[in-house]
């Protein structure tokens, strides 16, 4: 550490050397990785003929709102369904899935974990063959079975509730915490709901952020299970809607992705401000093996 | 400790979105139990953006018009609606619903579908042209109505044409052989800025409803059909039918993919096999230099597609199907026909509507698709007279079709026509006996 | 206190699963009043020998195999790189990690439709006009989603640019975990680049890059939405060229009403993620002991 200033000017003169390739090779890739959103954001601000003519969406003297106020005059009446409406369902539906997946799930794990009850063996038996089966496998099933809930929004939220990956990445999370805290609460008489609660769920944070975070993504894209029970345009959720927008005749390209900015945006702000915990949850996926 | 701060705002965060959710549930109402008290819900298609706009008004001229019956309308994406009715249990469905023509019979099949002999006015169900009539009538029952009927036809663009010194058949006497369409594209591919002297519509999708709609009328020009009496083997895989879609994949080198979507009308291609609701586009494009003419002739006449979307009142407007049909009697006056068609320039589905339209009749720029729909069968009683074919009329429908369509799409890319029509006769004829024939009584 | 959990894994995916093996032996419609009938084991029958229909299903199949084949590799290896090339702490490095990470908050619905312009046919779609700008009009326009040769490539390419930052995020936090002083020896060894990265950074993160391959390999067995979309809302996709197996299964569900079919495609799908899961865990397993 104890260097004197001449030597370590000279090592980072030559490190600065040795970053000039390393930041051309990453603003290139930025900007591959970045095109799509830039064409998304730039065919949103340019006029309608410009959005499938090349470049010339790029052309920012040309740029304007237009396809934003038009998007809103697009979805303004029940018949297309209203535009907050979209925002609405959406936000509800993963509200609602990850903030009760998180208590449900991580109630079930902890009883898992820590709990002796009859069946505890069978139950954590089932959850590792229930880790396998993808939604996918069940959507056609479902999509039969729970025909008469079609158009409503509970069979948006109530089949992505339980969740055998979330039960699990707490299980492996309350796993690494020592018996002996709640060995200590017990002894001052507090029972498992409290212990739970109180000292449980509180020390396990990343092991919540986690679970959030990737439920949020699974559920914030949802495509499938809407095409198949939703219909009403009151009750869509964003992904769904979009493809809908797309599919009209003739195709509003501009407003089409001024609605893709709209939907996304919210989902960037928050990625932006959880950063952190984002790359950290996802990082933590990998628990599973 | 953070810790009770912490459940407290999980708690209130998971209230919160519960208490949204209820709130959406109540103000989204409940689809389907809404007719005894003056309002029907309509389900519709998302269609051309004119003729959207179009029902979106009437619907809203309905409702002002009297006070008695409010209607509902809901827009449905037109490529998931036939599936979402399927999907759909009848009680959950609509008062009124669109349907396609072709896809009638399957809801009647599944009572999705009330008989509307006694729903709508006999006035109305009198004065529907005879394409219409044909395409609502299932069992000897009327289970739908039609605002228009649907014209299909090759259109021209008379500049390309006087080029190659090609002249423009008007009439369906005059058709053009198949020996004569092939000629004639060869000669048209040379004027035609393109190279390319046809778009044949394949960037809609030959797999799709377009390849039933758009190819039947040259197996029935050439003496074949999709099926007879249940059966499509030895009817769809017929020799007239092998050697009208070989006739038709060989116009491949000839067809312009139409990358742009606007092909025709901006005189890069000499022709194009489309429906009526391209008029409105095609002449402002061309003007006077527009031409429609009536499909190739493989032998058997020349022959054209009809029937298109209509409506039907479903099982949940059966306690009061006073207000589902005076919303279906306001769509079918004149003056709604007339708006509509404005929108898609279809054939007017009310003989009286018709007789006042500025685009059919005697002379008038549409008067082919009329005068085609004046002669119309079934589509397993096709004669050499008859010009507008309805495709056929059976709950097995969404099978022929999209057998049928894969099976396009996979000639139109090179692969052999007889065995890919053996396969879609194949799997329709398993499909029909796995449901018994889809005997209905 | 795992009863709220058990109870919904139970109803949402357990007695789905089970209902999708009853289905698949019956002749079910939905909507149809007639009840339905027993066919044994024809459905699977039909989707694994009849020349028509296995036909169909098989090609299905054939498509999810070449795109894991394809994607499991390249998005690995892209993922890696992206790792190592931001795994540094640089400044500025943070913007790149995000930047890379971005497309995995986009529902893949809208980044099918924002590829779907960038790759319109014609010359007027963002790519063929760049295509022509650089190689001076020498590179012809392309239908890049409608031509059976590349549209299924098409597809993986919009598929790795929305699923890698995901992967990424996982090797990174595996790299990060590399101990220095293994690499500090190594360059004592006068180790170059390579050498190191072979005998240092790979057996470094074995376990984890087999985890993120095998993963993405489920993920490839899941691909529906993105062909969906593009093959429904006027995308222009050939469908024939890119139809995937849970493609197959919600079409003929959805539209072609064959729920007992669907079933079938259903179960027939699931034994291949498990098949594919226990050499998953196997492989998992074994590098780990």
């Amino acid at each position: 550490m104890a260097q004197t200033s001449a030597p370590s000017q000279r090592i980072s003169r030559r490190e600065m050397a040795s970053r000039v390739p390393h930041y051309a090779t990453l603003l290139i890739t930025g900007l591959l990785f970045l095109a799509p959103v830039a064409y998304m954001v730039a065919a949103s601000l340019a006029p309608a003929s410009d959005t499938l003519a090349g470049f010339a969406v790029f052309d920012v003297t040309q740029w304007g709102l237009h396809n934003y106020s038009g998007v809103a005059a697009s979805l303004s009446s029940d018949s297309t369904g209203h535009l907050w409406r979209f925002f609405a369902v959406s936000f509800t539906v993963t509200i609602a899935v990850v903030g009760l997946g998180l208590v449900v799930n991580s109630m079930a794990a902890y009883a898992l974990s820590r709990l002796a009850w009859r069946g505890r063996g069978l139950a954590l038996f089932a959850i590792l063959l229930l880790l396998i089966v993808p939604f996918e496998a069940v959507a056609v099933p479902m999509f039969y079975l729970y025909n008469d809930a079609r158009n409503t929004l509970w069979i948006q939220i109530v089949p992505f509730i339980g969740n055998a990956l979330s039960i699990f990445l707490f299980y492996s999370f309350f796993s690494g915490i020592p018996h002996s805290i709640d060995e200590a609460a017990r002894m001052d008489g507090a029972g498992p709901w409290r212990i739970f609660w109180r000292i449980i769920a509180p020390m396990s944070k990343p092991a919540y952020a986690s679970v959030a975070i990737l439920t949020f993504l699974t559920q914030w894209g949802s495509f499938l299970w809407p095409v198949l029970m939703i219909s009403d345009p009151n009750l869509r959720p964003l992904p769904l809607q979009i493809s809908v927008f797309a599919g009209q005749l003739p195709p509003a390209w501009g407003q089409v992705m001024a609605f893709g900015v709209l939907l996304v945006l919210p989902v960037i702000i928050v990625f932006l401000i959880f950063q952190r915990w984002f790359i950290e949850g996802v990082a933590s996926s990998a628990v599973k093996g | 400790m953070l810790s009770p701060r912490r459940s407290r705002r999980t708690a209130a965060t998971v209230g919160a979105a519960l208490s949204v959710a209820l709130m959406l549930s109540a103000c989204s109402g409940d689809s389907g139990d809404g007719s005894s008290d003056g309002t029907i819900d309509v389900w519709a298609h998302t269609g051309q953006a004119a003729e959207t706009e179009a029902l979106q008004m009437l619907v809203e001229k309905f409702n002002s018009s009297q006070e008695d019956v409010t209607a509902n309308l809901t827009l449905i994406p037109e490529a998931d609606y036939t599936s979402t009715i399927q999907a759909t249990s009848a009680e959950e469905l609509p008062d009124v619903m669109e349907m396609d023509a072709p896809t009638m019979a399957a809801f009647a099949y599944d009572r999705k579908l009330i008989p509307l002999d006694d729903v709508v006015s006999s006035e109305t169900l009198d004065n529907r042209i005879s394409g219409v009539t044909e395409s609502g009538t299932y069992n000897d029952a009327t289970y739908a109505v039609g605002m228009f009927d649907v014209g299909l036809g090759l259109w021209g663009n008379r500049a390309l044409l006087a080029e190659a010194g090609i002249e423009a058949p008007a009439t369906a006497e005059e058709a053009w052989t198949t020996e004569e369409f092939t000629a004639n594209l060869e000669k048209l591919a040379e004027v035609s800025p393109s190279g390319k002297a046809i778009d044949l519509g394949e960037a809609n999708g030959f797999a799709g409803e377009w390849g039933t709609f758009t190819t039947t009328p040259d197996l029935w020009s050439a003496g074949g059909t999709l099926m007879k009496d249940g059966k499509a083997d030895g009817v769809l895989n017929s020799d007239d039918n092998v050697e009208a879609l070989e006739e038709w994949a060989s116009w491949r080198e000839f067809a312009d993919p139409n990358t742009s979507g606007s092909a025709f009308q901006d005189g890069q291609t000499a022709l194009t096999w489309t429906g009526n609701w391209m008029y409105p586009t095609f002449s402002e494009a061309l003007g006077e230099d527009l031409a429609l003419m009536p499909l190739p002739d493989f032998g058997n006449g020349t022959k054209a597609g009809h029937g298109s979307w209509q409506w039907g009142v479903t099982p949940v407007a059966e306690d009061d199907p006073e207000a589902a049909g005076a919303f279906l009697d306001f769509l079918l006056t004149d003056e709604s026909i007339s708006a509509m068609v404005e929108a898609n320039a279809a054939v007017p589905g009310s003989t009286s509507a018709l007789e006042q339209s500025e685009l059919y009749g005697a002379d008038k720029p549409l008067e082919l698709f009329a005068t085609n729909l004046e002669s119309a069968c079934g589509s397993d009683s096709v004669t050499e007279e008859c010009i507008a074919v309805a495709r056929p009329v059976t709950p097995g429908y969404p099978t022929v079709t999209s057998s049928f369509g894969s099976a396009l799409l996979a000639i139109w890319g090179g692969a052999e026509v007889k065995d890919e029509l053996d396969s879609a006769a194949r799997a329709i004829d398993s499909d029909f006996s796995d449901n018994n024939g889809y005997q209905d009584d | 206190m795992a009863s709220p959990a058990l109870l919904l894994l139970l109803l949402f995916v357990a007695v789905p699963f089970l209902a999708a093996i009853g289905f698949s032996l019956y002749n079910v419609r939905l909507g149809d009043p007639r009840a339905p009938t027993f066919m044994g084991f024809t459905q699977y029958a039909r989707i694994l020998t009849d020349p028509d229909i296995s036909r169909q299903f098989l090609q299905a199949l054939l498509h999810n195999l070449i795109f894991a084949a394809v994607v499991v590799p390249v998005q690995t290896a892209l993922a890696l790189s992206l790792a190592l090339l931001v795994k540094k702490t640089i400044p500025g490095v943070g913007i790149f990690r995000s930047l890379f990470f971005l497309p995995v908050v986009f529902p893949i619905a809208l980044v099918a439709i924002i590829w779907r312009l960038i790759l319109a046919r014609g010359d007027d779609g963002l790519l063929n006009s760049a295509l022509g700008f650089f190689s001076g009009g020498a590179f012809g326009s392309q239908d890049w989603l409608g031509s059976g040769l590349t549209a299924l490539a098409s597809v993986i390419v919009l598929s790795i640019w929305q699923g890698c930052g995901f992967q990424m995020v996982i090797l990174l936090a595996a790299l990060q975990q590399v101990p220095a002083e293994l690499y500090e020896a190594a360059e004592l060894d006068r180790a170059s680049a390579w050498q190191r990265f072979i005998h240092v950074t790979v057996p470094g993160i074995k376990t984890t890059l087999v985890f993120v391959a095998l993963y993405t390999m489920i993920l490839s067995l899941r691909v529906f939405d993105q062909i969906y979309v593009l093959a429904k809302s006027g995308g222009g996709l050939n469908e024939g060229a890119t139809r995937t197996v849970m493609y197959e299964a919600v079409t003929a569900a959805f539209d072609e009403n064959n729920i007992g079919r669907a079933s079938a495609i259903s179960v027939v799908f699931f034994v291949i993620v498990v098949i594919l899961s226990v050499i998953q865990r196997r492989a998992t397993r074994e590098k780990e002991g």
